[in-house]
């Protein structure tokens, strides 16, 4: 399903903001304190089609890029479940410790009231695999198709959705596309 | 004279077809077999006596040969062996995945409720056309396992031709392309299989297919694939992948098999697993997302995820079959040293036996 402009604008936004504010969490208004018996610890299942990233692992927070906008789940947040866009996943396995960072392609995210995340995406790798050089040509060829497809077209679709993920990962880098 | 050694030959060339099966010709292995080294009949022997005729000689080089053929055969099955644990590490390491995406599926469907859930995924059609995916191995020397899954397809076609039912193929494995390719029912498109199906491979199949179903080129996709049940056993089956039936998903329950010794032997372990416990999903619980948007996006999710099993699982039992294929073929080869070899001393004593009466015969008739 195609993302309505103004959801494409805010992400972008979020994206600018998070850009400037590198460890503050998701809005306050989406974070609430869950009915259940709050747990102290948050527990990351992460998993792809053909392996398992993490599994029952004991982490301080999560950055997940939803969908509707990136969001933060730490231990005691209320159940959500989102689906997830072409963007990083930060874990944060120590209170004060450097986030660890996967680019992942798509998938979804759900958090129980246990205070228990699984996210399972189709694709992720580790941000430091990405190849800067190889986004920008990327990027480049699928502007380029998105520019000579015919309007309305799957190709433009395609290219696209394709821009879209490039600019993701070049956001992701670092890289001005 | 050359009549004998010619039907030696004959015979020599045969017996190795019986040992190795009919895709002994199949491309890399010709070599193995072409390349045989004949081992050379050394002189180290007690009795180097005169003319032991090309009988024996021949005997010698066709056991060394036979010893050649096992050595292969063996390492074949031990190579097969660990590819077959390595198959199912794969097939262990898509199970997460999969029980959180059944367990999620399970949870929006109750979360939904009695709303009809009006998906185009879900909802079956009226089948005039039939896209039937077939699963075969690339490489031949696995007993019967490409023949029966063919056979299989090719009644499955015949079953839904019968039925006024349009069908087109998708072929999956190199036998099986070469087969259908040649044969009157429509191929849509030809993949390899390879040894370690990868989600990215799959994922190419079910998006082609997906596409096709959302477009209405196709109503229903079946899948034809060889269920692993043991090392020895094997079923191929077929599958209706699309459209998918809810129930179906939340069911499945799924068996595991791990490939274990038992008294120096290779045996299989089964474990059978419920399906997956279906997601609680508590009344504040934050859908970033409509549940009926999440589920329409689950679902090709579930479809990657079971593509990616069921060639895993093919693999899987083709593997089993040439460990049983190559095993046999060992057996084979060792019985016939056996045999060849007693033929060979019995040669070999009648000549030393000859030589002695020649001798006592031409010194007796000295002495008169």
């Amino acid at each position: 399903s195609l993302d309505s402009p103004a959801s494409i604008a805010r992400s972008r936004i979020m994206f600018a903001v998070r850009a400037v504010r590198p460890l503050a969490r998701a809005a306050p208004a989406v974070r609430a304190f869950s009915e259940a018996p709050a747990a102290s610890v948050m527990t990351l299942n992460f998993s792809l089609p053909h392996m398992n990233i993490y599994a029952d692992k004991t982490v301080d927070r999560v950055i997940i890029p939803g969908a509707e906008g990136v969001y933060g789940v730490t231990a005691g947040h209320t159940p959500i479940v989102s689906q997830l866009k072409p963007g990083v996943v930060e874990i944060v396995h120590e209170a004060a410790g450097e986030a660890e960072k996967y680019f992942v392609s798509g998938g979804f995210a759900l958090t129980h009231d246990t205070s228990v995340t699984d996210i399972s995406a189709f694709e992720a790798v580790k941000l430091d695999d990405l190849d800067a050089e190889a986004v920008k040509t990327q990027y480049s060829a699928a502007a380029s198709a998105f520019g000579s497809a015919a309007e309305g077209s799957a190709e433009k679709a395609a290219a696209g959705v394709q821009m879209d993920t490039a600019k993701a990962m070049g956001d992701a880098l670092g890289v001005a596309l | 004279r050359d009549f004998p050694r010619s039907t030696m030959f004959a015979k020599a060339l045969v017996l190795a077809l019986a040992l190795v099966g009919s895709n002994a010709f199949a491309p890399g292995f010709q070599s193995g077999f072409a390349g045989t080294r004949a081992v050379q009949h050394t002189s180290n022997r007690r009795i180097t006596g005169p003319m032991m005729g090309g009988n024996e000689k021949q005997l010698k080089s066709r056991i060394a040969s036979v010893t050649n053929t096992r050595k292969i055969t063996e390492a074949m099955r031990l190579v097969a062996a660990a590819k077959v644990r390595r198959a199912q590490q794969a097939v262990l390491a898509t199970r997460p995945f999969s029980e959180t995406l059944q367990s999620v599926f399970s949870g929006l469907i109750s979360r939904l409720g009695q709303e009809s859930i009006d998906l185009p995924l879900l909802e079956s059609r009226e089948v005039k056309k039939v896209t039937l995916v077939v699963m075969s191995g690339d490489r031949g020397l696995c007993g019967g396992y490409n023949s029966f899954i063919i056979k299989k397809s090719e009644a499955r076609i015949k079953e839904l031709t019968e039925q006024g039912i349009e069908v087109e193929l998708v072929t999956v494995g190199k036998k099986c392309v070469g087969y259908f390719a040649k044969r009157d029912t429509p191929v849509l498109k030809a993949f390899d299989m390879g040894q370690a199906p990868t989600a990215d491979e799959a994922s190419k199949i079910s998006d082609m297919l997906l596409a096709s179903y959302l477009a209405g080129e196709t109503d229903c996709v079946e899948i034809m694939y060889t269920q692993f049940v043991s090392l020895i056993a094997s079923n191929p089956s077929v599958r209706t992948m699309l459209p998918l039936s809810p129930s179906g998903i939340e069911a499945e329950g799924d068996e595991v098999f791990q490939l274990t010794t038992k008294d120096g032997q290779f045996s299989v372990e089964s474990e059978s697993k419920p399906p997956a416990e279906a997601a609680d999903f508590p009344k504040d619980m934050i859908f970033e997302q409509d549940p009926l948007q999440i589920l329409n996006a689950i679902l090709p999710l579930y479809i990657n995820g079971q593509m990616l099993r069921m060639l895993q699982e093919s693999v899987a039992s083709e593997l089993a079959a040439r460990m049983q294929a190559m095993q046999a073929a060992s057996d084979n080869a060792k019985t016939l040293k056996t045999d060849l070899s007693r033929e060979y001393n019995r040669a070999r004593q009648a000549a030393v036996t000859q030589q002695i009466m020649e001798i006592v015969a031409g010194a007796s008739a000295a002495t008169e």
